[in-house]
C-alpha cells in the first residue's frame, strides 16, 4: 500500500476510499470533455480559414462549407495579385534587424536595472513601467513628424532604429529574469576582477540564453505581426509593406475575394505556427517569465 | 491642337533654357520640361492599363519626358507621401469632394495659377460645376481630369416582367416601383430587391441623393443649413420609408450576401437588384463582365414638388495636381496639361474607362463611341442643376457626419429628426470651426 | 555605468520625453502636417469636451469593451488553464491548441472571423440555420459588433493562458492539503487558495488588459473597414471607420480618423493628451486598489 520509506513530518499518501476514486475519475472525464469541446472551438476558425482558402470565390460567397472542387491553384494565385513575396522579405527585414538591435541594447540596460547599484534606480525603473503603459498614439505624431524631416516615413527604418536605443518591455522582462541570477555569480567574477562588461558578457549572457531566447521571439513575432506602426510609416509605399499591411490591403481598392485573402492569411499565419513548433520550449519559458515573474 | 501647342512651347522653353544655361532651379517657370517624372494615380487592373497608354502617348509627343505610372493609390498615400517628402510629381485623387480643401488650402499641391496664365490656359474649358470642386477659395491647385456622374441602372427585363413602362421619374414612383419589383423567398428573406436606398450600401451616401431633391449644404458664408432646409428632412424620410417596407434586419442580410461593389457579383449585375444608384463607370462593367445583362440608364428620378430638377445629378470627380515636394514641376505640369486638357487624351479615358471627360471640348468630341446608356450620364454632367459637394478644408468630415446620421436615423435610432437635423449642422460646423481654431458655436 | 544604460537614456529622451513634450504643445496648436502649425490655445480641448460629437461614442466604448473584454479574457484564460492544470493526459497537446491562436497576426485573425461571422453566408450562421437558429449579424449589427470583436479577443488569449497555468502548478501542493485536511471542498479550495495564490496574475492580467483596450486599434480598424467594404462600396466619401453605427469607433480609431483623414492633428494630439492622463490615471488606481486584494508574499518566485 503506502511506500515504507518515509520522511518523519511529511503528509503520508494513502490510496482514497473507492468513492472518492470514483467522483475524481467522473470529474476528470468532465473536465475532459470540457477540454476537447474547448479545443474543438479554438480549431475551428482555423478549420473554416483552411476550406475557405481551398474554395473558388463564388463558393466562398456562398453558405457551403466544403469546397468543390480543391482549388490549389488559390495558393499561387495569391502571389499573382500581390507581391507576397516581397512583403515577406520586408516583414523578416522588420523583424530581423528590430530583434537584433533590440536584443543588443536592451541587455546592458536590462542589467544595469538589476544587478548594478546607482541612485535614483527603482525611480527611473518606474519610468520604465510608466514607458510600457503609454499609448503609442500618445507619441506617436511628433515622432512621425521627425521621421517625416528626415525624409525616412515610406520606409522601415522608422520601425527598425529605435530597438537601436531600447525596448521597454524587453527591458523589463530581461531586468526580472537578471535579478533571478544567484548573487554569488556575480560576486565570484567581481572577485576576479572582472569589469562590469565582462560579466555581463560572459557570466550573465550564458546563465540568461532562456530568457533571452524568449525575448528574441517574442520580438521576432511582435515585429511580424505588427500593423499599425508599418501601416502609419509605409503605407504610402506599396514596396515597402509588411506581411501584415499587405494582407489588410489585399482587399484592392476595389473588392475582396474572400477564397484569395484566406489563402493569403494561411500563408501570412504559416512562418509563425512553424517557429512555435520549432521553438516550443522557448515560447512557454518565455511567457511564464513574463506573468509570474512580474 | 493642343498637342501641337503644346510640343512648341515645351520646344521653345527648351531652347531658351539652353540658352540660360545654370541655375535651372526647376520649381521657376521659364526652364523647359524634361526628365523623369511620377504619376501617381488611383486606378487599377483595366482602367490603369488604359491610364499607361494614354501616358504612352503624351510621352511620344513629348520624347523629353519619360513618366512612371503607379497604380492603386489612395488619397492617404499621397498625403503620406506628401509629409514624408516623397510625394510623385503628378498626384490623381479620387475623391476631390474629402481633398480638394486640404491640397489647396494647405499648399500641399501648388497653386497653377501661374502655368495656366503663362499656357494660355482658362478654367472655363471645364464646365462650371468640375471648377468648384478643384479649387479651394480661390486656390486652383488641380485640374479636374475625368468625372463621375450619378444615375439611375434599371433592369428593363424585370421591370417589363412587372409590367412597369419606363424608368420612374418622380421619388414616388421609384418608391411604388421598387416595391413591386421586390421578390421574396419562401421564408421571407430578401431575394430580389427593388432599390435599395440604405445608406453606406454601395453608392449610397446622402451626397449622391442630395441633388434629386435639390438640396444645398450651406449656404454663402458657409454654415451648414441642412435643418433649415425642408428637403433634407424630406430626402432621409423617404429613405427611411421604403427600408422600413423592406425591414431593416431583412435589408442588412441582404447586403451582406450581396457582392463586393467592383466584382463581377455586384448585386445589379447578378439579377439581385431591380435599380441602382449607381456612376457612369458602371457601363463598363457591365460591358465587360456581364454584356447579357439587358439594362438601360437614366436620370435619377426627382422630388415630385420640384419636376423641373429631372435630368440633373450628383457629379464629382477626380483632380490632378502637382505636389508641392515635386522636383521637376515643369514636366509634371506638361503631364498635367495634356492629362487635363488634350481631347484626344480625354476621349480615349471617356471611351474606355467610361468616365465622363471634363473639358466642353471633349464633351463634344467626335472620337467619344456613342453609348445610349452612356451618354444619358453625360446629359445629367451637362445638366445646369447638377450639383457636387462643397469642398471644406477637413476632408471628408462633413459627408461623414452626415452618413453617420442618416445611418442612424434609418436604423430608427433618431426619434426627432429635426431637432437631430439641427444638432448635425452644430456637429458640421464646429469641426470645420475647430479645424479653422475658431471658436465652437 | 553609464555606458549601459546611455541606449535606453537616448531613447527615452527621443521616442518618449521629446514627443510627449511635443504632442502636448501640438494640441495647442492648429497642425495639418502639412504646412506649420498655427497655435489655437485651448480651442482644440473646447471641440474634445464640447463640440466633437463623436467623443462620447468612442469613450463609452473603449469604457465598454474594457469593461467586457477584460474580464471576459481573464476569466476565460483563468479557466481554460484550470481545466488544463488538472488534465493528465494530452496535455502538451491541448497546451498547444489553446496557444496557437495567439500567434497569428491580428489583422489575419480579424479577417479570419469577419469571414467567418459574415451574416448571409458565413459558417457560423449556416451551422446557427441548420440547428434552426437564425444568427445574429455580428459584425454587421451595431449591437453585434462589440461582442464580436470581444470573442475575436478571446480566441487569442493563449498569452495568458499560459502565465495562469504556469501560475496554477506553481501553487505548493501542501496549501491544498492543508485545505482539505481542515474540511474544505474543492471551491472553497479554490477560494482561499487558489485565487489569492495566483492573485498577482490575476493583477497581471487585468493591468495588461487594461492597457490594450486603452490602446485597441488594429482589430477594430480591419473589422469595421472589411465588414463595411464587403457589400457596401461606395470608395468615395463613405467613411467606414466605426461601422456600423459608430459602434466600433474606438478612441484610437477617432483619433486616428481626425488626425489622419481630417486633416487635424493639433485635435488628435489634444485627444492624445487626454488618453494619456487616462491611461495613467486608471493604472495607478489598479494597482493601489490591487494592494488589499493581491498576495505578494512568496507568490511569485
Amino acid at each position: 500500500m503506502t511506500s515504507a520509506t518515509v520522511e518523519a513530518g511529511t503528509f503520508v499518501r494513502r490510496k482514497p476510499p473507492a468513492g472518492v476514486r470514483r467522483r475524481r475519475f467522473l470529474l476528470a472525464v468532465a473536465n475532459h470533455s470540457l477540454l476537447i469541446a474547448a479545443a474543438v472551438i479554438f480549431l475551428a476558425p482555423f478549420l473554416f480559414i483552411v476550406l475557405t482558402a481551398f474554395m473558388t470565390n463564388a463558393q466562398a460567397l456562398s453558405p457551403d462549407l466544403w469546397p468543390h472542387p480543391f482549388r490549389w491553384h488559390n495558393f499561387i494565385d495569391v502571389f499573382h495579385k500581390i507581391p507576397l513575396w516581397r512583403y515577406a522579405l520586408n516583414s523578416l527585414l522588420y523583424g530581423g534587424l528590430a530583434t537584433l538591435f533590440l536584443l543588443i541594447s536592451s541587455i546592458p540596460v536590462a542589467y544595469a536595472f538589476s544587478r548594478l547599484r546607482w541612485r535614483g534606480r527603482d525611480a527611473a525603473f518606474l519610468v520604465v513601467l510608466v514607458a510600457m503603459i503609454l499609448p503609442p498614439q500618445v507619441t506617436v505624431i511628433p515622432v512621425y513628424v521627425m521621421w517625416a524631416k528626415l525624409h525616412l516615413t515610406g520606409t522601415l527604418w522608422p520601425l527598425i532604429l529605435p530597438n537601436l536605443l531600447g525596448d521597454a518591455f524587453s527591458i523589463f522582462l530581461l531586468r526580472q529574469f537578471f535579478l533571478t541570477i544567484p548573487e554569488e555569480y556575480i560576486d565570484a567574477a567581481r572577485v576576479d576582477g572582472c569589469g562590469e562588461f565582462r560579466i555581463l558578457s560572459t557570466v550573465v549572457l550564458r546563465l540568461a540564453k532562456p530568457a533571452i531566447a524568449a525575448v528574441a521571439l517574442f520580438s521576432f513575432i511582435f515585429t511580424f505581426n505588427d500593423f499599425f506602426g508599418p501601416l502609419l510609416y509605409t503605407g504610402e509605399n506599396p514596396a515597402n509593406w509588411t506581411v501584415s499591411v499587405g494582407l489588410s490591403q489585399f482587399r484592392t481598392i476595389y473588392q475582396v475575394q474572400w477564397n484569395l485573402t484566406m489563402a493569403a492569411t494561411l500563408i501570412a499565419i504559416a512562418p509563425v505556427i512553424l517557429l512555435f513548433f520549432l521553438a516550443q520550449r522557448a515560447f512557454v519559458e518565455g511567457v511564464t517569465l513574463t506573468g509570474v515573474k512580474g | 491642337m493642343r498637342r501641337l501647342a503644346a510640343v512648341m512651347v515645351v520646344l521653345l522653353l527648351a531652347l531658351t533654357a539652353g540658352a540660360c544655361g545654370g541655375s535651372d532651379e526647376s520649381k521657376s517657370t521659364s526652364s523647359g520640361g524634361s526628365g523623369d517624372i511620377t504619376f501617381w494615380t488611383g486606378f487599377t487592373d483595366r482602367e490603369l492599363g488604359v491610364m499607361e497608354d494614354v501616358v504612352a502617348d503624351f510621352e511620344k509627343t513629348h520624347p523629353n519626358i519619360h513618366v512612371k505610372v503607379v497604380g492603386g493609390i489612395s488619397d492617404d498615400k499621397i498625403v503620406a507621401a506628401i509629409r514624408g517628402g516623397n510625394a510623385p510629381d503628378v498626384a490623381h485623387s479620387f475623391d476631390a469632394g474629402a481633398y480638394a480643401g486640404a491640397y489647396c488650402g494647405n499648399g500641399a499641391w501648388i497653386d497653377l495659377a501661374d502655368y495656366m496664365k503663362r499656357d494660355g490656359v482658362s478654367e472655363d474649358i471645364f464646365p462650371a460645376v468640375t471648377q468648384t470642386y478643384s479649387k479651394f477659395e480661390g486656390t486652383r491647385c488641380a485640374l479636374p481630369m475625368l468625372a463621375d456622374a450619378y444615375g439611375l441602372y434599371y433592369n428593363k427585363d424585370m421591370l417589363a416582367k412587372a409590367g412597369l413602362s419606363g424608368p420612374p421619374k418622380t421619388v414616388t414612383e421609384l418608391m411604388d416601383y421598387a416595391k413591386k419589383l421586390t421578390v421574396r423567398n419562401a421564408d421571407g428573406s430578401l431575394e430580389v430587391v427593388g432599390l435599395d436606398p440604405f445608406n453606406g450600401f454601395y453608392e449610397n451616401i446622402a451626397a449622391h441623393w442630395a441633388p434629386q431633391w435639390g438640396l444645398d449644404w450651406t449656404d454663402e458664408s458657409g454654415k451648414s443649413i441642412l435643418s433649415s432646409t425642408p428637403g433634407w428632412a424630406d430626402m432621409l424620410e423617404w429613405q427611411k420609408e421604403l427600408i422600413d417596407w423592406y425591414g431593416y434586419d431583412d435589408l442588412v442580410r441582404f447586403q451582406a450576401k450581396a457582392g463586393d461593389e467592383f466584382s463581377p457579383q455586384q448585386a445589379f449585375e447578378r439579377g439581385k437588384l431591380a435599380m441602382n444608384l449607381d456612376g457612369e463607370w458602371r457601363v463598363a462593367f457591365i460591358a465587360a463582365e456581364h454584356p447579357e445583362l439587358n439594362y438601360g440608364t437614366a436620370p435619377l428620378p426627382v422630388d415630385d414638388a420640384e419636376p423641373d430638377l429631372y435630368g440633373s445629378g450628383y457629379t464629382s470627380g477626380s483632380i490632378i495636381g502637382i505636389p508641392k515636394t515635386s522636383d521637376n514641376q515643369d514636366a509634371a505640369w506638361e503631364l498635367l496639361k495634356y492629362l487635363a486638357t488634350d481631347t484626344g487624351a480625354l476621349a480615349k479615358m471617356a471611351n474606355d474607362i467610361r468616365n465622363v471627360p471634363t473639358t466642353s471640348d471633349a464633351l463634344q468630341s467626335p472620337d467619344i463611341k456613342p453609348d445610349e446608356n452612356f451618354n444619358v450620364f453625360l446629359d445629367i454632367f451637362g445638366n445646369p442643376n447638377t450639383r457636387t459637394t462643397p469642398v471644406t478644408v477637413v476632408g471628408s468630415a462633413n459627408q461623414d457626419l452626415v452618413d453617420a446620421f442618416a445611418a442612424k436615423y434609418q436604423a430608427g435610432k433618431v426619434d426627432d429628426l429635426q431637432a437631430g437635423l439641427a444638432n448635425l449642422d452644430k456637429a458640421i460646423d464646429a469641426q470645420l470651426a475647430a479645424a479653422g481654431g475658431g471658436q465652437v458655436p | 555605468m553609464l555606458a549601459f544604460l546611455s541606449p535606453w537614456i537616448a531613447g527615452f529622451t527621443i521616442f518618449f520625453g521629446y514627443p510627449l513634450v511635443m504632442t502636448a504643445y501640438y494640441s495647442f496648436t492648429h497642425y495639418d502636417l502639412l504646412s506649420a502649425p498655427r497655435w489655437v490655445g485651448l480651442a482644440n480641448y473646447r471641440f474634445l469636451f464640447q463640440g466633437d460629437q463623436q467623443v462620447w461614442p468612442a469613450v463609452s466604448n473603449t469604457l465598454w469593451f474594457m469593461a467586457v473584454a477584460v474580464p471576459a479574457n481573464a476569466l476565460f484564460a483563468f479557466g481554460v488553464a484550470l481545466m488544463l492544470s488538472r488534465a493528465r493526459r494530452g496535455n502538451g497537446f491541448f497546451r498547444t491548441v489553446f496557444y496557437l491562436p495567439a500567434l497569428v497576426p491580428p489583422v489575419a485573425a480579424t479577417l479570419g472571423f469577419v469571414y467567418l461571422l459574415n451574416p448571409g453566408t458565413g459558417p457560423v450562421n449556416s451551422l446557427l440555420g441548420a440547428l434552426g437558429i437564425q444568427g445574429p449579424l455580428w459584425f454587421d449589427s451595431p449591437q453585434w459588433s462589440k461582442p464580436s470583436l470581444v470573442l475575436l479577443g478571446m480566441w487569442g488569449v493563449g498569452n495568458l493562458m499560459i502565465i495562469f497555468l504556469a501560475a496554477l502548478v506553481d501553487v505548493p501542493k501542501h496549501l491544498y492539503e492543508s485545505a482539505s485536511l481542515d474540511g474544505a471542498g474543492s471551491f472553497q479550495q479554490l477560494r482561499y487558495v487558489t485565487l489569492p495564490t495566483i492573485s498577482p496574475v490575476i493583477l497581471f492580467a487585468v493591468v495588461i488588459g487594461v492597457i490594450e483596450a486603452l490602446q485597441y486599434f488594429t482589430q477594430a480598424y480591419v473589422a469595421s473597414t472589411i465588414a463595411a467594404g464587403s457589400a457596401a462600396g461606395a470608395t468615395e466619401g463613405a467613411n467606414s471607420l466605426g461601422y456600423p453605427l459608430e459602434s466600433t469607433l474606438f478612441y484610437p480609431i477617432l483619433l486616428y480618423q481626425q488626425g489622419f483623414r481630417y486633416f487635424n492633428m493639433g485635435y488628435a494630439s489634444a485627444m492624445a493628451m487626454l488618453l494619456l492622463v487616462v491611461a495613467l490615471g486608471v493604472t495607478v488606481l489598479i494597482i493601489r486598489n490591487s494592494r488589499r486584494w493581491v498576495h505578494v508574499a512568496g507568490a511569485a518566485r
